[in-house]
């Protein structure tokens, strides 16, 4: 026993780090354990975590499944695919809040805001509930071990603001992020090391919003990343819009034009929608079901596996040329790639699978489950930052090229795509003007030729400059993108000699002080959930008393003197108007209940029938 | 070459890290990209010499190893593991390689000096029409498919310019001589290869893109 023991000490709260696959669609816990990575689900449960989320009348917030399930009932305050939204200004999805059924807002720093029952919620918010979700469930699927520390994944093809904005979510869910990796990336390191694979690998991972492609040669336990390709703007819900359009066209004709218009009628279709294409996957034709019964809508359509190929062909054309951008970055031929690896859930689509194997012109594997080998790939690489192994060595790239903006608008490169992270570049500046104390900036990310095409990484400020003539300052600007990918900029003036403090403010997304507020309110809304979950169980628990308690008085009422039965009828009354009341907080509820039990005592004490007195106090006969 | 551990006095591959204790070093001035990889300067490199070094010295320095370190190990760890990178990327591409060579020799900057070798020009000329045909045309029409032969080319020619550099920097030419503006005069020419190169890349994948 000792030595059980020991392990138990050993595996200590901060010797763990958990790996989390926060997707599109559906969010996954794992860890390393006994020598191989374990997906942590609950007892009979496959553990996923659906990324949706549900907004009560009563203010609170259900997270996952239970949102999931609202949504077929109150898909206008169900929300899904806030991946969609990270790190996004309202500029840039147009498209997305097309599907959103609430109004949306933007912060002053640019940040999208979701309008839900009069209250506003950024993406990283709502991140960081699905978060709160997936890790309370892994702390419970651990025997209620408390894990802080995360490893946790975006899209490869995520830019910074977009990372940025998922570190923010963790830490706002009160998680210490260890590192930021890569989905594809997570993904090798799960098949590398279940296959012991050697040489080039191309991992295709199309999941439900975004597309990914990463040409990875492995050798002896190091992965490193040749280059890097996707669209973060691509995945399995634009499939389902395919079927989603098409069944709106033919609606037009059998419903009114209103319906069509109805958020919630969309939301509703959009599930009928993923529904068909799942059992597409499956079988040659499927049917896609849309029926509203207060609107006397009873719709369905048939759908062959040929017909939704055709309508899909230009999504899987795209991720084809993401593929071809990516081999040629990584100057390697299809015919060069030694392996293929398919992740993602979307990748169960035949027409995806071959089209796969058709331009690599070999069978890709999808022996894993494609849905958990990012969380798997999370955990392993946690293991590797919690010092468990120097096995594996992780090299990385950054998708997209870094630049700043010259005078006439065009970009200046300082860091190529598909760098080597941790990575860094140094850039020289100086002043125009006589005793110019400050010089703006304005970095971006991406390949095209003008600033105005690229993602703008924030205009940055130097300040404290020295008072010279113009041009004498030297300051070094250093740009350094981590091993998460995230950017940080540092300054230094050399001329003088003295290292003045020069200062640098970004002026994009959250700034400290609003994930410092987030922080604290999303631990309010956890305790409101746990409040509302409590309340749940507990007007649960007072139905089976009170119909107990209705049973015992039919049996033995005629036992009880006058003032007991008044007693037990009132408590009685009470706990079951509290139970219908939705104002009422856990705290009220408890309270009834307790005086139904006080007031019962007698009726228990009476029958001597051990069941009811079981059902009575609400414990089951093993615990009287 | 090789310095000592300032923690265990091991010899160290690379000032930035020792193998043996795990310390990780930020020495300043930075060392150049030959000091990094523990390299003596020259313009021939084994690539896989090369790979080899970036590896086990990552396995010292990489971020991921120092996970559970403090804040400024952590911090050293990824500025440390950045400057090798940095210097792998610039030594395992012959054309930054002898450019920097050029430089540290004190020779003449690619603003300083323009010119390409007097041959080389009459070339460009060809090329640049080419290309410019090639670009105006189908995807699929003989312009197009002239360019796998204006590729092969290029590629000779690199090579003809790399020789050319090989030659110029064994041995390596004492700071100041004449045969750095010579050497910077094929970094242009092969500027221009690379670009031309790309640029062709650029052509093919844009015939195979989805409108």
């Amino acid at each position: 026993m000792g030595f059980i023991e020991l392990n138990v000490l050993n595996n200590s709260v901060n010797n763990v780090a958990l790996g989390i696959d926060l997707g599109t669609t559906n969010s996954l816990g794992a860890m390393w354990k006994d020598g191989r990575p374990i997906v942590l689900h609950p007892e009979g449960d496959s553990g996923y975590v659906p990324s949706a989320l549900h907004f009560t009348e009563q203010g609170t917030v259900l997270v996952g499944r239970e949102a999931r399930e609202m949504a077929m009932i109150d898909p206008a305050h169900t929300l899904f695919s806030i991946k969609r939204f990270m790190g996004r200004g309202l500029a840039d999805v147009e498209a997305d809040a097309r599907n959103v059924p609430c109004p949306l807002s933007e912060t002053v720093n640019g940040v999208v805001q979701f309008e839900m029952r009069g209250k506003k919620y950024t993406p990283q918010e709502l991140s960081s509930l699905i978060l709160m979700k997936v890790h309370d469930q892994a702390c419970k699927a651990l025997g209620g071990l408390e894990v802080t520390k995360v490893v946790i994944t975006v899209p490869a093809y995520f830019d910074d603001m977009q990372r940025q904005a998922t570190r923010d979510a963790a830490r706002i869910a009160g998680l210490d992020v260890l590192r930021i990796v890569n989905e594809p990336t997570a993904a090798s390191l799960a098949y590398g090391l279940d296959q012991r694979k050697q040489g080039k690998v191309a991992v295709y991972d199309l999941g439900g919003g975004t597309f990914d492609v990463s040409i990875l040669s492995i050798e002896d336990g190091v992965f490193q990343v040749l280059s890097t390709n996707g669209d973060t703007h691509l995945g399995g819900d634009d499939f389902d819009r395919t079927l989603v359009d098409v069944a709106k066209k033919e609606l037009a004709a059998v419903v009114r034009p209103s319906t069509l218009e109805d958020r919630a009628f969309l939301q509703l279709l959009r599930l009928a929608a993923e529904r068909c294409k799942i059992d597409l996957s499956t079988d040659p034709e499927a049917f896609l079901h849309v029926s509203l019964p207060e609107s006397g809508v009873q719709w369905r359509r048939k759908f062959t596996r040929h017909e939704f190929d055709a309508l899909t062909a230009h999504l899987i054309e795209r991720t084809l040329h993401s593929c071809r951008r990516a081999l040629a970055d990584a100057k390697l031929s299809p015919e060069q790639i030694d392996e293929v690896v398919l992740v993602g859930g979307s990748t169960r689509i035949p027409a995806v699978r071959a089209r796969v194997e058709k331009l690599f012109g070999r069978k890709p594997h999808c022996e894993l489950n494609p849905d958990e080998v990012v969380a798997l790939g999370a955990a392993v690489q946690a293991h590797v930052l919690m010092g468990g192994t120097r096995d594996v060595l992780l090299m990385d790239v950054t998708p997209l090229s870094l630049g700043i903006e010259t005078m006439g608008g065009a970009v200046a490169k300082i860091i190529q795509r598909n760098s080597t992270i941790p990575c860094q570049a140094t850039e020289g500046f100086t002043t125009y003007v006589d005793g110019q104390g400050g010089i703006d900036f304005h970095v971006v990310q991406g390949e095209r030729e003008l600033a105005r095409d690229c993602r703008s990484l924030g205009r940055f400020k130097l300040t404290g400059i020295p008072a010279l003539p113009a041009g004498m300052p030297r300051i070094a600007v250093r740009f350094h993108i981590d091993a998460n990918g995230l950017l940080t900029v540092t300054a230094k003036e050399e001329s003088t000699g003295k290292s003045a403090r020069i200062e640098i403010k970004p002026m994009n997304g959250l700034t400290d002080s609003e994930v410092e507020t987030m922080l604290n309110s999303a631990y309010k809304n956890a305790r409101e959930d746990f409040d509302a979950r409590r309340a749940a169980d507990l007007r649960t628990e007072i139905g089976t008393m009170a119909r107990a308690t209705e049973r015992g008085l039919s049996q033995a009422a005629s036992d009880l003197d006058r003032e007991t039965r008044r007693d037990v009828e009132e408590a009685l009354a009470a706990a079951k108007a509290a139970a219908l009341d939705q104002a009422l907080d856990s705290t009220a509820l408890q309270k009834r209940r307790d005086e139904l039990e006080r007031a019962t005592l007698p009726l228990a004490a009476l029958l001597m029938d051990h069941v009811a007195k079981a059902a009575l106090s609400g414990k089951r006969l093993d615990e009287v | 070459m090789s310095s000592a551990c300032p923690s265990c006095g091991a010899e160290l591959e690379t000032p930035l890290g020792c193998a043996r204790c795990g310390g990780v070093f930020t020495p300043e001035p930075a060392p150049s990209p030959f000091e990094a990889l523990g390299l003596a300067v020259a313009f021939e490199v084994d690539p896989k010499e090369l790979r080899r070094r970036l590896l086990r010295a990552s396995r010292v320095v990489h971020p991921d190893y120092h996970g559970s370190s403090t804040p400024e190990v952590r911090a050293r760890a990824e500025r440390a593991s950045a400057l090798l990178n940095e210097a792998h990327e610039l030594l395992a591409d012959p054309a930054r390689r002898a450019d920097w060579i050029v430089r540290s020799l004190g020779g003449p900057t690619e603003s300083e000096q323009r010119e390409m070798p007097r041959a080389f020009l009459m070339e460009v000329l060809e090329w640049n029409e080419a290309l410019e045909a090639a670009r105006d045309a189908q995807p699929g029409s003989p312009a197009r498919a002239a360019l796998a032969t204006l590729e092969a080319d290029l590629r000779s020619q690199k090579l003809a310019v790399l020789t050319a550099l090989a030659r110029l920097f064994t041995p390596l030419p004492e700071r100041g001589s004449k045969s750095l503006s010579e050497a910077r005069a094929q970094l242009n020419a092969l500027r221009y290869l690379e670009t031309t190169l790309t640029q062709i890349e650029a052509l093919r994948l844009e015939a195979s893109s989805p409108s």
